[in-house]
């Protein structure tokens, strides 16, 4: 439905996004995920006809977006990250503002809203001015426009950000149940959001995809790895770091001191190896206290900050 | 069409559901018809001539600073409010966009000037004025409002903030309408900076005479502004 070919876009001689290539087919939900400044909203914004790409190709449902723009746009709906919404208009006018603007006929005009407020849940808000409306209705009004047309295609750049954690509930049931007849794109910089919505995940840092696959796929090519949280009394930070740094097998991730002056520890140890006993052997030696170790299996968060560190 | 229709009666709401279009309307009646009827040494009842001239002349003075009051948020408003990212992927042409935009501003500016008619109607049942006259310095006056609203448009599409818009409205036009008073003297400069003033050109409105020279004057300075309107939207792809 949509190919992404070698798409360079830069900004004079920064590089926002770096010589990428990805596919989109029809009917699926692909969650973008990267850390700010990725080049998310960038490559998102070359899909929806914002602005063309510096070098490469792309095409939605065979058209190319510089060539056919106008076409490409008809079969699009997109929610910027922004939320860009009219302050002084009502929800209404807003709507039908877009309505107009993408053409819906009048013999479908009734219908379209109807369904909009219904699948968006605006039915309590149709009355009242934009900037009435809290964080959660502001963001339902902007999926609200980007479907107005029924479009094939969703391109929606964080539409969580900054919702509540029940909103933020209810907008991906609200993705998950559009993605059901459509194509999705959505971007997160948060982790379980696409493990929870999307049937595929494209990770991207700097411009460039640092890994992509379903979150089972991406989890499974660092299995093997361990992971072992540990929190230890009376180790100093600098001198625990020196003696680690010769500790075989093992990786420190993360070392934190946390206010009670003990030390919050994450590890990666490398596959097959068992530590433990030298672990403890170590610690008795340093006189540290492990107060808490637990290991765990990487989650697609891990996979992220491997990825993109 | 149907596109440019769809930003014209956004545009229109807007204006008219705010204390906008009103404010700006009445601002300029009350300012002009003050001083055409009441203000200086000769003010007209005591100069005692059937001329409706001094409303053109003081009315585009204060047009000045009017007309980019209205055009000053058509695009700003749209960069500040983000909502100029989403206009831009619809599937309508930067064109539209503009063309929608200017088309509300003229609508309120032909209100302005079926106030001013209030000067012309009242006068003629007291004097004889000369209705070709009136007429050609309508047709100028229209004219002026409707270049001074496209380079303020043209302005409100450079900046996110609508007083930066407004007062790069005001300085370009300024510009334009005093351009012929840069140079003094008949060499080519003189006659290049007198050809290219508002103020030259709006001058033989009043001698009823239309002449096309005039016309196309306007009419070019008014494409070329929406022309760098829509390629100000249109650097996004360029950047």
């Amino acid at each position: 439905m949509i190919e992404v070919q070698n798409v360079t876009k830069s900004y004079g001689a920064f590089d926002a996004v770096k010589d990428i290539s990805f596919s989109v087919k029809q009917g699926e939900i692909l969650g973008f995920l990267g850390p700010n400044g990725a080049g998310k909203t960038t490559t998102m914004k070359m899909i929806t006809c914002y602005m063309p790409p510096t070098s490469g190709s792309i095409t939605v449902d065979g058209l190319d977006v510089v060539n056919d723009s106008m076409a490409v746009r008809r079969k699009i709906g997109y929610l910027p990250e922004s939320t860009p919404l009219y302050e002084e208009m009502g929800v209404m006018d807003y709507l039908n503002f877009i309505a107009d603007v993408r053409k819906v006929s009048a013999d479908k005009r009734k219908q379209a809203l109807s369904r909009v407020i219904e699948v968006c849940g605006l039915q309590k808000v149709t009355h009242k001015d934009i900037h009435e409306l809290s964080k959660g209705f502001r963001q339902r009004v902007g999926f609200a426009q980007a479907i107005i047309h029924d479009p094939e295609i969703l391109v929606l750049d964080e539409p969580t950000t900054g919702l509540d954690p029940n909103q933020i509930i209810e907008i991906r049931n609200l993705i998950r149940e559009l993605g059901e007849m459509k194509t999705v794109i959505f971007s997160t910089h948060i982790m379980q959001e696409v493990q929870a919505t999307s049937d595929r995940v494209l990770i991207i840092d700097q411009g460039q995809i640092a890994a992509q696959g379903t979150a089972e796929e991406l989890k499974a090519s660092i299995a093997g790895q361990q992971h072992i949280d540990l929190v230890l009394r009376a180790a100093e930070k600098a001198a625990f770091i020196k003696v680690m740094e010769s500790f075989e097998h093992v990786q420190l991730e993360a070392v934190d001191v946390q206010k009670s002056g003990d030390l919050a520890v994450g590890l990666n140890v490398d596959a097959g190896v068992d530590i433990r006993e030298k672990l403890f052997d170590l610690a008795l030696e340093q006189k540290w206290k492990i107060l808490e170790s637990s290991p765990s299996a990487f989650s697609l968060e891990d996979v992220f900050r491997k990825l993109t560190k | 069409m149907s596109e440019i229709l769809a930003i014209y009666k956004k545009e229109m709401k807007t204006y008219f559901n705010s204390p906008i279009a009103f404010i700006v309307i009445s601002t300029f009646l009350v300012i002009t018809n003050w001083l055409f009827f009441d203000y200086g040494d000769y003010p007209f009842f005591a100069i005692n001539i059937a001329d409706i001239r001094g409303i053109f002349d003081y009315g585009a003075i204060v047009l000045l600073f009017i007309a980019p009051a209205v055009s000053m948020r058509l695009i700003s408003e749209e960069k500040h409010q983000d909502t100029l990212e989403l206009l831009v992927t619809m599937p309508i042409t930067d064109m539209h966009i503009i063309v929608g935009k200017y088309l509300s501003t003229l609508v309120v500016f032909a209100i302005i000037l079926a106030g001013t008619l209030i000067a012309p109607l009242t006068i003629s049942f007291v004097g004889d004025l000369d209705a070709g006259i009136v007429l050609s310095s309508y047709i100028g006056f229209f004219l002026l409002g409707a270049t001074y609203l496209a380079i303020g448009l043209a302005a409100s599409a450079f900046t996110r903030n609508q007083i930066v818009a407004y007062i790069m409205g005001i300085v370009v036009i300024a510009v334009f309408f005093l351009m012929n008073g840069m140079a003094n003297g008949s060499g080519l400069i003189a006659t290049l900076f007198e050809n290219l003033s508002i103020r030259f050109h709006y001058q033989n409105f009043f001698r009823g005479v239309l002449d096309s020279r005039d016309l196309l004057y306007f009419v070019s300075l008014i494409f070329v502004s929406l022309f760098i309107s829509s390629t100000a939207l249109a650097s996004r792809k360029f950047r």
